[in-house]
């Protein structure tokens, strides 16, 4: 009893300042130019397509580096290494729906493909293996919170707004609308995973970290789009 | 100054002055009247949402005026003034917060001074939204912390519905073909109403009967990184370039472009709720604020169920305050703008609910550009 009380004590305490760091970053994000075109009705059908290709990399690195991850998972958090699995496997396809919108939307599949990262993803990208490469990498929980909460709560909104501004087919913009399904459910399944590592004081300070270093070189990858 | 020669500071008086009968939702629409003589699409369903029963207008049935904004602010500073035992010849400094004031110079200070007709003072106006109210007590709050005054008022008063009148709207870019309102416009029209609300603020607390010692004020105003979300003075496209703004254009261009009527967008809205919970959960984060310690709970918000969608996030991160700690007159009294939270805390002090040594937590978060505000008390 006690006990419980302590994992959920440390539990909120965490969810708290992820939601913090959160709050922060979507304020970033919504103050970059790609997204203030966006919301000010200024977007064209090339501001989404260099979206979606500066896009693309990160979300083909995202199921490898959470490959990597959870085999650096040690045997006494197994069912939080099976998690990280389903996740990659779930989504190691993603870039695929991407580069499907990209073509749908009138690009080349060559030009989405061969496409070299920009600044700020070369940067999440090198940070994400960096820290998927430690034992015990439990700190990457925080940028799977940062990850994740974008596609459950900014990804469908924008989807709505790119479809509405640029008058396209739910075909051309899926990766964005099919995100934000099951929202509540990606909660509580996140929740599970912060109790397989908590109550550790240390490793909820690492998984906040994370989340801020994560949330800010995200930002910057959206920053670093020609709008 | 070194802290240990600010002054404590104590409400000592709560003062609230709503116009006419209490108006149920079934004639609201008299009284801001029908758009192109047509009854709104969306008022019915912005009542619900808003889950107001009753509220007050400075209007007749027919759209004339029975106050201004300036009389209803005075008067709630008269109430405030008597219910803490003072009189206008006594107030030293007053801080008044409104949406629109009657004029559009000078300041709304001015025209409450007038209609007070107290004597030479200070003044000092704060023009916002809702959280106005907060900046004025802040205002307030400082002027007799610091000696500088020994009775301040703090007051806010709204007149919104003469802003929701048909002219407003007729002959703009808000009417769609059908002689129907934009509903970023109509909603409005159904969320806000009229009345004043008002505090004293001394360095000693009322020497009979219960005051509130205010222990910290705090604003965050996040506009750094938001358009306009609530506005009046611009239309939607053109909302983030000040040069477009209607005083550029004139009145009359301004006008037929919708620049005139308050609007809102509701997809921002969304997106600036998240932004008032992260300042909140950071509050509670840093230990400023602690859910436990808080006795009794007065947020200000415009509709019910965005205080729904607040809860579950909350609950969550451990940063809840129980429901049964929220008190709230919205029902009653409909959304006032900036003079919600006083007109709110005026019933919950004549309630009898609030005791000795409980901590009373002000929430009043704004969305025309992202502010939230608070304010810490206890009851002495």
């Amino acid at each position: 009893m006690a006990d419980g009380a302590r994992v959920d004590d440390q539990v909120a305490d965490t969810l708290r300042k992820l939601a913090v760091v959160f709050a922060d970053f979507e304020q970033r994000l919504e103050a970059t130019p790609l997204i203030r075109k966006l919301t000010r009705g200024r977007f064209e059908l090339a501001d989404y397509q260099l979206f979606l290709i500066n896009l693309r990399q990160q979300v083909k690195d995202g199921a490898l580096w959470m490959s990597r991850a959870a085999s650096n998972v040690g045997e006494a958090h197994l069912e939080l290494r099976s998690t990280l699995m389903r996740h990659a496997v779930t989504e190691h396809r993603d870039f695929r729906l991407l580069e499907a919108d990209f073509v749908c939307s009138g690009g080349e599949v060559e030009v989405i493909r061969s496409a070299p990262k920009n600044v700020g993803s070369e940067a999440i990208s090198a940070w994400m293996f960096h820290e998927a490469s430690k034992p015990d990498p439990f700190g990457l929980l925080g940028a799977m919170f940062i990850i994740e909460g974008l596609g459950s709560i900014k990804a469908a909104p924008w989807g709505r707004l790119v479809k509405e501004r640029l008058n396209l087919p739910d075909e051309a913009v899926r990766f964005l609308l099919y995100h934000g399904e099951n929202d509540a459910e990606h909660m509580q399944e996140f929740e599970e995973m912060l109790r397989m590592v908590l109550p550790d004081a240390a490793v909820a300070e690492r998984i906040v970290m994370t989340a801020k270093v994560t949330a800010r070189l995200y930002a910057l990858q959206i920053e670093e789009i020609a709008a | 100054m070194p802290s240990s020669m600010l002054r404590d500071v104590y409400i000592t008086g709560t003062g609230a002055f709503l116009p006419g009968a209490p108006v149920g939702v079934e004639t609201m629409e008299d009284f801001i009247g029908r758009i192109a003589g047509r009854s709104s699409a969306v008022g019915r369903r912005a009542l619900r949402w808003n889950g107001v029963e009753t509220r007050h207008y400075a209007l007749t049935a027919e759209g004339r005026p029975l106050h201004s904004n300036a009389s209803m602010t005075a008067e709630a500073t008269k109430a405030a003034l008597d219910d803490a035992g003072l009189s206008v010849g006594d107030l030293k400094h007053l801080a008044t917060a409104t949406t629109q004031g009657d004029y559009i110079v000078p300041g709304h200070a001015s025209a409450v001074h007038a209609e007070l007709g107290a004597g030479p003072i200070e003044i000092a106006s704060y023009q916002s939204v809702c959280a106005s109210a907060l900046m004025a007590a802040k205002g307030a709050w400082l002027q007799v912390r610091a000696g500088e005054a020994d009775v301040a008022a703090a007051a806010a008063g709204e007149f919104s519905s003469r802003w929701f009148r048909p002219e407003f709207y007729e002959g703009t870019t808000l009417i769609d073909a059908k002689g129907r309102a934009r509903v970023e416009a109509d909603f409005l029209r159904f969320t806000l109403s009229d009345g004043a609300g008002a505090v004293i603020m001394e360095p000693k607390p009322k020497p009979d009967g219960l005051s509130l010692k205010v222990e910290w004020i705090d604003l965050t105003s996040l506009a750094g990184r938001f358009d306009p979300c609530m506005w009046a003075g611009s239309t939607f496209a053109d909302r983030a370039d000040m040069k477009s703004a209607w005083s550029h254009a004139g009145p009359v261009a301004a006008h037929a472009s919708g620049s005139v009527a308050l609007v809102q967008d509701f997809e921002l809205l969304k997106i600036v709720i998240r932004a008032w919970i992260g300042v909140w959960l950071e509050k509670v984060d840093l230990g400023r604020i602690v859910p436990d310690q808080v006795d009794h709970l007065l947020c200000h918000y415009s509709a019910r169920s965005l205080r729904e969608e607040i809860v579950s996030v909350l609950k969550s991160t451990a940063a809840m305050i129980p429901e049964e700690k929220w008190f709230s007159n919205l029902p009653t009294v409909g959304n006032i703008g900036a003079a919600s939270i006083w007109v709110m805390l005026d019933e919950f002090m004549k309630s009898g609910r609030a005791k000795t040594g409980e901590k009373v937590l002000l929430i009043v978060p704004e969305s025309g550009r992202a502010m939230v505000g608070f304010m810490m008390c206890e009851v002495v």
